[in-house]
């Protein structure tokens, strides 16, 4: 008796008995569509956000210090020397309260200077960005960020209005949109000049924004402006320093680090559900091969080898595992699709995924098949031919 | 075939159940040949079944010699034994043993399939078979449509259809009422007419009696009353 005879068999007899295959399979449908749903749901968010991280200008590099007047004006002009790099804005940030109407919120102040706009290119739902020059009365302006203007209930008709922050009377001439990704936290943002005064420190420089030409330039930037800072300071490579250089990239690749964890992490407890899902075939094919005695008895007599019943009963529990897989695989795809229908993401099934997968269902029916199948095999012909 | 079909010589074959040791067949020697149609003639508990099996090559003497078909069988493995079964005897039981959920087409070409013919060509001397024992209307019927004389009939053309040396046939009409019962040994008798040697097993001596030849056994011993029909 051939393989595909013996594969042909064991599909005719599961079909036979349906209602019990389904049960028996269900165990690794579920494990199989939670391992294909959990991963693609998992690379489906993460490349979400990291869509939106780009977005922000991938070609930013930050230079923050890591203490109060750790960066100075000097360093930032030292700064505006970094090859491949077209803009340099300087920003001063602490916190402040910021009051309207009859509410008060204590949010992130950034003091930003005319080079912010052209470099983050913040996106505003209402009004505008601060001014390039601010001078007179344009020097005490303020853009809330979104969550900041929902905290102190301000409408986009109250734009215009004057809104106090430390005490001190601003205008209100915009408010950021959040949808973009930038910034949802809450923060108002005042000129450079406006942040200094109100922090009562003159020159502060809390980092400085250096845009690339384009993103193949980041890491060089990222690396000259870590050498011209060291070069200021008298640091060698190794020393600690008391400024730190990001890039977007850096921050994606984290990301991708944080997406292949969580994969990782939930294709574990699900494989952990397809090996339980085994363990339950393992128990049904330890039943029937009880229930069968009689019948390998009656096999045996009329010419099956031990060898041919062993593959009997390992085809059985393969092609119950691997079917259990293949339906596994299209709810799990449905799942997966359903899920990034609502959130609004591309579908990311990854064919490697769905090959694992199926190989992986069937080294569960091979494993938790075997038992069961020596176990048939070894019967004694005369007592399985008498076993009532 | 030179030489008979079986041939045992100083048989015994014991069982050991815990500490005990029980004797189920002693001393036994008997030669079938070819084209025999013999019944074994015993009470339950008599060794009878023991004897079958030995016969049958479903099991090993403990100690003497069992030869079927030239082959000494205590000298094979498990699987060289099995070939041997699956090519020279063809059994027939009490309680008809067609698999589950399979055709009867199916049922008489596993033994074929088992000796490692193709599924076409098992398939189409299965339903030559079946055709020839009046059943070519029932190929792919199931166990649960047929009747126990059809059933029977099946398991008969399942034993025939390898073209086995010899045909075992355990108690067949024993679950059968007595006209289908006395069909298959009509159909039993036909066969051994035609040439094919038979070995009838059975407690009943009127079914006995439709033998060419009887061996009583009784107590593992086969007592000489060896009657010419």
């Amino acid at each position: 008796m051939n393989l595909w005879t013996t594969v042909t068999l064991a599909l005719s007899r599961l079909v036979a008995a349906r209602t019990r295959s389904l049960l028996t399979m269900l165990g690794v449908i579920i494990g199989v569509a939670a391992l294909l749903a959990l991963t693609s749901i998992a690379s489906g968010a993460t490349s979400s956000i990291t869509g939106s991280f780009s977005s922000l200008g991938a070609t930013t590099v930050t230079v923050t210090g890591t203490g109060p007047g750790a960066l100075t004006e000097a360093d930032a002009d030292a700064l505006r020397g970094t090859p491949d790099v077209t803009l340099v804005a300087t920003t001063a940030s602490g916190r402040g309260d910021v009051a309207f109407g009859g509410d008060t919120e204590q949010l992130a102040l950034v003091g930003v200077d005319a080079a912010y706009e052209a470099v983050q290119k913040p996106a505003l739902s209402v009004g505008r960005f601060l001014p390039s020059f601010p001078g007179g009365a344009e020097a005490s302006t303020v853009v809330l960020s979104t969550s900041a203007a929902n905290a102190l209930h301000i409408t986009a008709a109250e734009v215009g209005q004057p809104v106090t922050v430390d005490g001190r009377v601003f205008t209100l001439v915009g408010v950021l949109d959040d949808a973009t990704g930038f910034n949802t936290s809450g923060t108002a943002y005042v000129p450079l000049t406006a942040a200094r005064d109100l922090f009562a420190r003159t020159p502060y420089v809390s980092s400085v924004l250096l845009a690339a030409t384009d993103t193949a330039a980041v890491a060089g930037v990222q690396a000259d402006a870590d050498a011209i800072l060291r070069a200021r300071y008298g640091l060698t490579a190794d020393d600690p320093a008391s400024f730190s250089i990001t890039n977007p990239a850096s921050v994606i690749s984290t990301i991708g680090t944080v997406q292949s964890l969580l994969s990782l992490l939930l294709g574990g407890i699900a494989s952990i559900s397809v090996l339980v899902g085994g363990i339950g075939i393992m128990n049904i094919m330890l039943v029937s091969v009880r229930e069968r005695t009689r019948e390998i008895g009656v096999r045996r007599a009329i010419g099956a080898r031990r060898g041919q019943i062993l593959t009997q009963f390992l085809v059985e529990a393969v092609v119950l595992s691997v079917a259990g897989g293949l339906i596994g695989i299209v709810v799990g795809i449905g799942l997966s699709a359903l899920v990034a229908l609502i959130a609004g993401w591309a579908l990311a099934i990854s064919p490697v995924t769905v090959l694992l997968a199926v190989l992986f269902s069937v080294l569960v029916g091979v494993v938790f098949g075997v038992v069961p199948a020596r176990t048939a095999a070894r019967l004694q012909v005369v007592d399985a031919l008498r076993f009532e | 075939m030179s030489g008979p079909v079986v041939r045992l010589l100083g048989v015994r074959r014991e069982y050991e159940v815990g500490d005990t040791t029980t004797v189920a067949l002693d001393g036994v020697t008997l030669s079938i040949e070819e084209s025999e149609f013999v019944a074994i003639v015993g009470p339950s508990g008599s060794g009878k079944s023991t004897l079958m099996n030995l016969i049958g090559c479903l099991d090993r003497p403990t100690t003497g010699t069992v030869e079927v078909a030239g082959e000494d069988v205590g000298r094979l493995d498990d699987d060289a034994l099995t070939r041997l079964r699956g090519d020279a005897i063809g059994f027939v039981f009490q309680q008809f043993q067609l698999l589950p959920q399979t055709s009867a087409i199916d049922n008489v070409a596993a033994p074929l399939l088992y000796r490692g013919e193709r599924v076409k060509a098992a398939r189409a001397r299965a339903a030559e078979v079946l055709a020839t024992l009046g059943l070519g209307d029932r190929l792919e019927h199931d166990r649960t449509m047929l009747s126990g004389g059809q059933q029977q009939r099946v398991a008969i053309a399942r034993a025939v259809v390898t073209e086995p040396a010899l045909v075992l046939a355990d108690e067949p009409t024993g679950a059968l009422d007595s006209k289908s019962g006395d069909a298959v040994l009509q159909l039993l008798e036909s066969m051994n007419a035609e040439g094919r040697t038979i070995v009838l097993i059975t407690h009943d001596a009127s079914i006995a009696a439709r033998a060419h030849r009887r061996l009583h056994i009784r107590d593992g011993r086969l007592t000489e009353a060896e009657v010419a029909a």
